[in-house]
């Protein structure tokens, strides 16, 4: 008897315990907020703690609200979005986080737009979040053509890049004599996307893929797959792999003094890559880029700003969201309210310019093209001051940079 | 020391589980209905989506508990199944349409099915040896489906999973009253696993786990038990992948990546290793902290569940469940103080397995797993 009583006791208590732990959680969540309460909130979902930290992460919202001070001294009194708010979450990378982070981004905490949303997993979870929700979701920082793609909504949008953009780059290398390539990719859907993309655009070229080599992936030796891409004696070595195999394949394609013999060609390259290893041991790469902070003035001027209140300069994903910041908030003012369905009216078919966007436009696919660049890597001597890393040596017409619209979109 | 009269042979000691006494049965249906109460009244305080996240991975740590706290197997390998159950759950929703609760049925079937093969090879190794042969297979699951992109989607995932439920919109639609479609099948896995430990096997199987050799000696077959435990482990975190699945609306690498496997077993641990209902606090707990973190603006969220976890693990031996139950018992000064939770406290009732529970055993529980 007295046990009984006491484990009843005990139950209470952890019952209790479960209850009060569920309240923190906030009160009943009220299914679907209808109408922006006159506020416009701009919900920034990104990795706020692990590898994709430096390249977008916290200086997004830096970015974002730059695009935002930038509006109100554009349209002072005759704004529409008279109260913006900014809101974030860390979705750590993982999909099933980015999923209910986004919901409750959107059901809770008032979102009217979700930016940004590295890592191509987590994205799809947050297109299908955003086309059930019926808000905006602009991505910028995610690579997966899916998003424009078979996976396509009237919701989403894709900002910045995807995989067969970056490997319109390779044509300016063929034409400037890599015509033979060997490409080393990592074993799963963005690298085996991005070798598709790299061996069609090489080809289409007039260029030549001698071999197309996968790696296991996460991978940390990548000797053995260096030294089969040089017995091919390619023009030019193609490296797929992203983060921090991108990091190790290099190290150790200089450590086996490639650099010498080859020139290499790195598929997706974020300038925080090369400020992190050190740009000798990059000098000589090229690789495609969206957006460059030393291009031209007007980009210059962005990064000085941004630098005052970061200490870094921006990543071509900090100057996408400021861009799909500014142009969603030009949209709300254009359509003279933030429904959702309005501001896409204006977006679809919308000419855009700003300085990240140069003749930008939004497909019907909703992929958003504008001019990318091919940039090089400059040899140490070359940098003039710190992040000066690139030299742009040619820039792609939007058209060109993208392809086709994706004939998998239906909407 | 003699550990005889826990594990005597279920002919002649049928006798050893009695009809619970009166009191006993009342206090259990109190207890149900707290518990019970308690589940159904979690989306209204917490976001619903949130709070069919905190019910999946309750039941999936009840599941690794079934083994480890009961079976003392440490399986750092759970995530194969809780995430091909998913995969399989997502695949037949998409492919099929079939009503949501039938594709998890049929996903925890396949996760039971793949269970037979790697729980054969596996449960011959205990402690280590175990965590590492099952850590091993469900990397191989990993590579499978990250290889196996038509199917899996790769690393994009398996996407717009949906929620069929005979057409009913407000179920399908609105995560709030999806919850309480779902959650009988939670509910019924959480009995499944209290079923399991409170039968005849389930004391074979705690006997296995405190003195395997002695088992063997009475002629149980100390493998097959195993075997099963492991496949009905299996199956019940098959049940919490596919409503994962189903409530989130897509499958990612993620359910089979090994950071899955050790998410849950942190769960059970930090909820209270042999207390099946330790697991529900672990995985409430971790499952609202990642998400109050997640918004909070902070940086290292896998600072302070680390933190958390070591804390846990040096100072709460017994884990949340435990340790609570231990200090009330305590302040009451109706029991010695230092006694391991018997798995037997909580919701179900000691005095059910009196017949069998002689003083003997309360030395043998101290002794260190």
């Amino acid at each position: 008897m007295t046990r009984k009583s006491s484990s009843l006791v005990v139950g209470g208590i952890t019952a209790a315990a479960l209850v009060l732990t569920g309240c923190a959680g906030g009160p009943p969540a009220p299914d679907g907020s209808a109408l922006s309460d006159g506020k416009v909130t701009i919900g920034i979902l990104n990795d706020q703690s692990g590898v994709y930290r430096d390249l977008s992460g916290p200086n997004t919202r830096v970015a974002v609200d730059m695009a935002i001070a930038d509006y109100r001294e554009k349209y002072g009194d005759e704004a529409v979005a008279t109260e913006i708010e900014v809101i974030t979450s860390d979705h750590q990378n993982k999909p099933d986080v980015a999923n209910t982070q986004a919901q409750q981004m959107y059901d809770r905490r008032g979102a009217d737009i979700i930016l940004d949303v590295p890592t191509s997993s987590a994205a799809l979870a947050v297109a299908e979040v955003a086309a059930a929700k019926e808000r905006l979701f602009i991505n910028v920082t995610a690579a997966t053509m899916e998003l424009t793609g078979a996976s396509c909504n009237p919701y989403t949008f894709h900002w910045a890049y995807n995989t067969e953009m970056l490997a319109k780059g390779a044509a300016g290398v063929v034409e400037d004599g890599g015509e033979s390539w060997a490409i080393v990719y990592p074993d799963y859907a963005f690298g085996q996307g991005m070798n598709a993309s790299f061996t069609a655009a090489v080809e289409a070229a007039g260029g030549e893929v001698l071999e197309s080599i996968a790696t296991p992936f996460p991978n940390d030796n990548f000797s053995t797959f260096i030294t089969r891409a040089a017995a091919q004696d390619p023009d030019v070595i193609g490296i797929m792999a992203a983060g921090g195999d991108l990091i190790n394949f290099v190290k150790q394609y200089n450590q086996a003094g490639m650099q010498e013999s080859t020139t290499l060609a790195v598929g997706l390259m974020f300038i925080t890559d090369i400020h992190s290893l050190g740009v000798d041991q990059f000098s000589g790469t090229t690789f495609t880029d969206a957006w460059y902070w030393n291009y031209d003035e007007q980009n210059r001027e962005f990064a000085d700003r941004f630098t005052q209140l970061t200490d870094t300069r921006p990543t071509f994903a900090h100057a996408g969201n400021y861009s799909a910041a500014l142009q969603y908030l030009e949209a709300i003012q254009r359509a003279g309210t933030d429904d959702a369905d309005a501001v896409i009216a204006e977006l679809e078919g919308a000419e855009l310019n700003d300085l990240f966007l140069r003749n930008g436009v939004v497909r019907s696919d909703h992929s958003v093209i504008h001019d990318s660049y091919v940039a090089r890597v400059k040899a140490a001597d070359d940098v003039e001051e710190p992040w000066d890393y690139e030299a742009i040596i040619a820039t792609i017409p939007a058209e060109d940079a993208f392809s086709d619209v994706n004939p998998n979109c239906s909407m | 020391m003699s550990a005889t009269s826990r594990i005597a042979p279920p002919r002649g000691g049928l006798d050893a589980f009695p009809a619970p006494s009166r009191a006993t049965t009342i206090r259990r249906i109190v207890w149900l209905a707290i518990a019970l109460v308690a589940v159904l009244a979690l989306p209204w305080f917490v976001y619903p989506p949130v709070a069919m996240d905190i019910a999946a991975w309750a039941l999936f740590a009840m599941s690794v508990d079934l083994l480890l706290g009961y079976g003392g197997l440490l399986s750092f390998g759970h995530a194969a199944f809780w995430g091909s159950s998913a995969y399989f759950t997502g695949w037949i929703a998409s492919h099929l349409g079939l009503p949501f609760p039938l594709a998890i049925l049929l996903g925890a079937v396949a996760a039971m099915v793949l269970a037979v093969p790697i729980g054969l090879l596996s449960v011959r190794r205990s402690g280590i040896y175990f965590a590492m042969v099952t850590l091993a297979f469900a990397q191989m699951i990993y590579f499978v489906a990250n290889q196996a992109s038509v199917v899996t989607g790769g690393e994009n995932g398996l996407q717009g999973v949906p929620k069929t439920f005979f057409g009913i919109e407000a179920i399908e639609t609105e995560s709030f009253y999806f919850y309480y479609a779902a959650i009988p099948i939670i509910i019924f896995g959480a009995f499944a696993c209290w079923r399991i430990v409170h039968s005849p096997f389930g004391r074979v199987l705690s006997g296995i786990r405190d003195n395997p050799a002695r088992v063997r000696a009475l002629g149980y077959d100390v493998e097959r038990y195993k075997l099963i435990a492991f496949v009905l482990s299996a199956g019940i975190a098959g049940l919490a992948g596919g409503v994962f699945a189903i409530s989130h609306g897509f499958v990612s690498l993620q359910e089979v990546d090994w950071t899955t496997s050790g998410k849950v077993v942190l769960m059970t641990v930090l909820g209270g290793m042999g207390t099946l209902w330790g697991g529900a606090i672990g995985a409430a707990i971790i499952v609202l902290l990642e998400d109050y973190l997640s918004s909070a603006g902070f940086d290292g969220i896998g600072i302070i569940t680390g933190a958390i976890f070591i804390v846990c693990v040096l100072l709460f031996r017994k884990g949340v469940w435990g340790t609570v139950a231990g200090l009330v018992e305590r302040i009451r000064g109706r029991l010695p103080a230092r006694r391991r939770p018997d798995p037997d406290d909580g919701i179900d009732a000691p005095d059910s397995v009196t017949a069998t529970d002689t003083p003997h055993d309360e030395s043998q529980s101290e002794a260190p797993r």
